[in-house]
């Protein structure tokens, strides 16, 4: 059933070396240096652990890495992206980015003041997001470019188009999936000239064509999905609205596209807030109704979050700590009958943001800096007609509760040398409905981060966590030690234990080091990782647990 | 075999070409939603600091809090500008404007949600900081240590003579 193209090995490598000459000519014929680009490599040792099991699978050294070259002259530019996975991608990356040496991206641009056009690969967000983003993520191994042509026009400052047209990058290959996308924003307030305030307005559709295969006749292969947004911002307060709609598509259930059972899609986020000096405060609510739109069907859930049309995070706090990383929500936009009733989610966010001052009796002599969140999320409330594979759902229902979590920050400089973040969370995880698999999880996390300042070149960083829960495998623990010798190298000791596990308890440790100097950074890790759900920006991937060692590199020019 | 030793000569040319380029010329977002073109925001001569920041990134809101503590003082000493341009996606842009103004930041602030900036300046992580006097990089530095941002300043002076 694959039906991803191909292209032959030496065609590509014909096409790098012709774009490495024309960028080197290019350079060559320019008057100064217009040529820029990164460096990117991530390699992994793999090791045997006695305590987590033997590494199983081929390839115990594996390496990602990345070289992209920018060059411009005039009003033209132009670019590459090489990738190398060799001898093969880091553990729990699509099989589809497999290959020594590639031509990832490349793009020809033309820009003017009023005109942008691109051929090739690129990158592009209508709106926030929910019916159309393509983007990269290194570390979670996405990356969904859209390969074909795209035009940005603006006419005046006051409106913006865009149109595009392309494939969307699956790994080396391309989605079977065509899209088409149109997007357009117009400022109101430039164009009624409105000194006080900001109002935007912005339109965009997109339509995904794909063929299916023994489709039933009346079937159209055509999805399409429209977005209407507006953002008001006056003074201290400021609201966006955002209503989407996705024409009936197809249902799929374990990559089975079943052209006879239809389902229509829809998105409301509604935005507001109000800040000052030293105040802010932001809330969202969403409510999101069989939402997954997949370039090619058959992906509908795949487990490497590849060729994903749109972009719907989940709306919660991210966090930067190990310990607060372990029961992670992931928006439920999906649609799904089998094992259980789902169709979308429901809940709010909010965000306070307070500046106690210096001086006062709570801000002390440095102030201090609270931030405060809070997010739940529900199930869509709604009748399931398992047989038919049909449901029906209320606008404003909550059903089964899926996520809630509430979180304290607290940031306070004691005095020149010291310094403190403090963090707790409480939370609840339904597991049986986020990831599909059995239990709940109510937990409370503490967390002291202290930073001790010897000179301003060498510091100090203590973090201590604590997460209690009677819940999935019990108590950890976790701490970490960091030390920045100078601003060029530190070295760093972290460990986690789930102590409370009667089961199993094991010691996530890991030691390594780094050095930076200008845009250069070069880290060496050992250690052994928590296998479970890695989330960057609100995506998540299984991956499993490993040991061994990591070096990364990066570096830009 | 063949194809890595292509891989690395590219490389290896592209360390060659190692000078001053030329700020990426890209209209962004300010957290009122009207679209800044960085290069108007200068004057002639004026060093420009941009940092890449999001607001899940705790060395980032910790750079931009310690430079705070000095902005006024030092700005009044070289007069240069820094703005803070937020890499945060659909997932938590909403958050930027009501921390950036709790805690009470001077800086301006511009939106990246597509990374669309990030991508161009060739930044791979965050904090990324990048110095421009006339649209031209002048240095560029990623990470941050508690008190690294004395030597920043250090940099900001040299530049601005």
């Amino acid at each position: 059933m694959k039906k991803l193209k191909k292209l032959p090995n030496n065609f590509t490598m014909k096409k790098i070396i012709l774009i490495a000459l024309a960028l080197f000519t290019f350079q060559a014929y320019s008057q100064e240096k217009n040529i820029s680009g990164s460096f990117i490599s991530n390699s992994q040792y793999y090791l045997d652990d006695n305590k987590t099991g033997d590494f199983n699978e081929d390839n115990r050294f594996r390496s990602n890495n990345y070289l992209k070259i920018d060059g411009n002259y005039n009003n033209f530019s132009i670019g590459i992206q090489l990738e190398g996975y060799a001898p093969q991608a880091i553990l729990n990356y699509s099989p589809t980015f497999n290959k020594e040496i590639g031509l990832g991206n490349y793009y020809l641009n033309y820009k003017t003041k009023k005109l942008d056009i691109t051929a090739g690969h690129f990158y592009e967000q209508f709106g926030n997001g929910l019916i159309l983003r393509s983007w990269e993520d290194k570390e979670l191994g996405i990356n969904n470019a859209l390969v074909g042509g795209r035009i940005n026009y603006s006419p005046t400052k006051e409106i913006y188009l865009t149109a595009l047209y392309g494939k969307q990058r699956a790994g080396f290959k391309l989605s079977d999936g065509e899209i088409l996308g149109f997007n357009s924003e117009i400022s109101l307030s430039d164009l009624f000239k409105l000194q006080k305030s900001t109002i935007n307005f912005g339109f965009s559709a997109v339509s995904r064509i794909q063929e299916v295969e023994n489709s039933v006749p009346e079937f159209t292969k055509n999805t399409n999905a429209y977005s209407g947004r507006l953002n008001i911002s006056s003074g201290n307060i400021y609201s966006n609205i955002e209503y989407v709609l996705k024409n009936e598509d197809a249902l799929v259930e374990f990559q089975n596209v079943k052209t006879d059972k239809l389902a229509e899609g829809n998105a409301f986020v509604f935005n507001t807030g109000y800040s000052k000096k030293g105040l802010g405060i932001d809330a969202t609510f969403r409510r999101l109704e069989n939402m997954n739109f997949f370039s090619d069907r058959e992906q509908d859930g795949n487990v490497y979050n590849q060729q994903v049309v749109n972009y719907i995070p989940s709306l919660t706090k991210q966090h930067d700590y190990s310990l607060s990383n372990i029961y992670v929500y992931q928006a439920q936009p999906k649609l799904s009958f089998n094992p259980i009733g789902k169709a979308g989610e429901i809940g709010t966010q909010i965000d306070i943001y307070y500046n106690l001052k210096k001086g006062t009796l709570l801000g002390g002599k440095y102030g201090t800096k609270l931030a405060l969140n809070y997010s739940t999320w529900y199930g869509l409330k709604a009748n399931y007609d398992l047989v038919n594979r049909t449901y029906s759902s209320d606008f404003l229902g909550f059903g089964k509760k899926y996520f809630t979590d509430a979180n304290i920050e607290i940031r306070k400089k004691w005095s020149k040398k010291w310094s403190s973040i403090i963090t707790y969370t409480n939370l609840y995880y339904n597991k049986r409905y986020v990831e599909e698999t059995v239990g709940e999880v109510n937990a409370n996390i503490f967390i002291l981060e202290s930073t001790y300042k010897f000179s301003n070149k060498k510091s100090l960083r203590i973090e201590g966590q604590h997460l209690w829960t009677q819940d999935d495998k019990k108590n950890w623990w976790a701490s970490t030690v960091e030390l920045n010798l100078s601003p060029k190298v530190s070295f760093y000791a972290t460990d986690m234990y789930n102590y409370g596990n009667e089961l199993k308890k094991i010691h996530y440790y890991n030691f390594g080091g780094s050095y930076t100097k200008n845009n250069t950074r070069i880290a060496l890790n050992y250690g052994r990782q928590r296998g479970g759900l890695l989330c960057v920006g609100g995506v998540c991937r299984v991956v499993p647990e490993s040991t061994g060692f990591s070096l990364a590199l990066n570096t830009s020019f | 075999m063949k194809k890595i030793i292509l891989f690395a000569l590219i490389l290896s040319y592209s360390y060659t070409l190692l000078s001053q380029t030329s700020l990426p010329s890209i209209e962004l977002k300010n957290i009122d939603g009207e679209y800044i073109k960085i290069e108007n925001t200068v004057e002639k001569d004026q060093v420009l600091v941009i940092s890449l920041w999001a607001t899940w990134c705790v060395p980032c809101i910790n750079e931009l809090d310690a430079i705070q503590e000095y902005y006024e003082d030092w700005q009044e000493e070289t007069n240069f500008k820094l703005i803070a341009i937020s890499i945060d996606n659909a997932r938590t842009t909403s958050r930027v404007k009501p921390l950036v103004n709790g805690k009470e930041w001077e800086y301006e602030v511009l939106l990246d949600v597509n990374q669309d900036f990030k991508r161009a300046l060739n930044a791979n992580t965050v904090p990324y900081l990048v110095i421009v006097k006339n649209n031209k990089i002048v240095y560029s530095h990623s990470g941050y240590t508690p008190g690294s941002e004395i030597e920043l300043y250090e940099k900001i002076k040299e530049i601005a003579q």
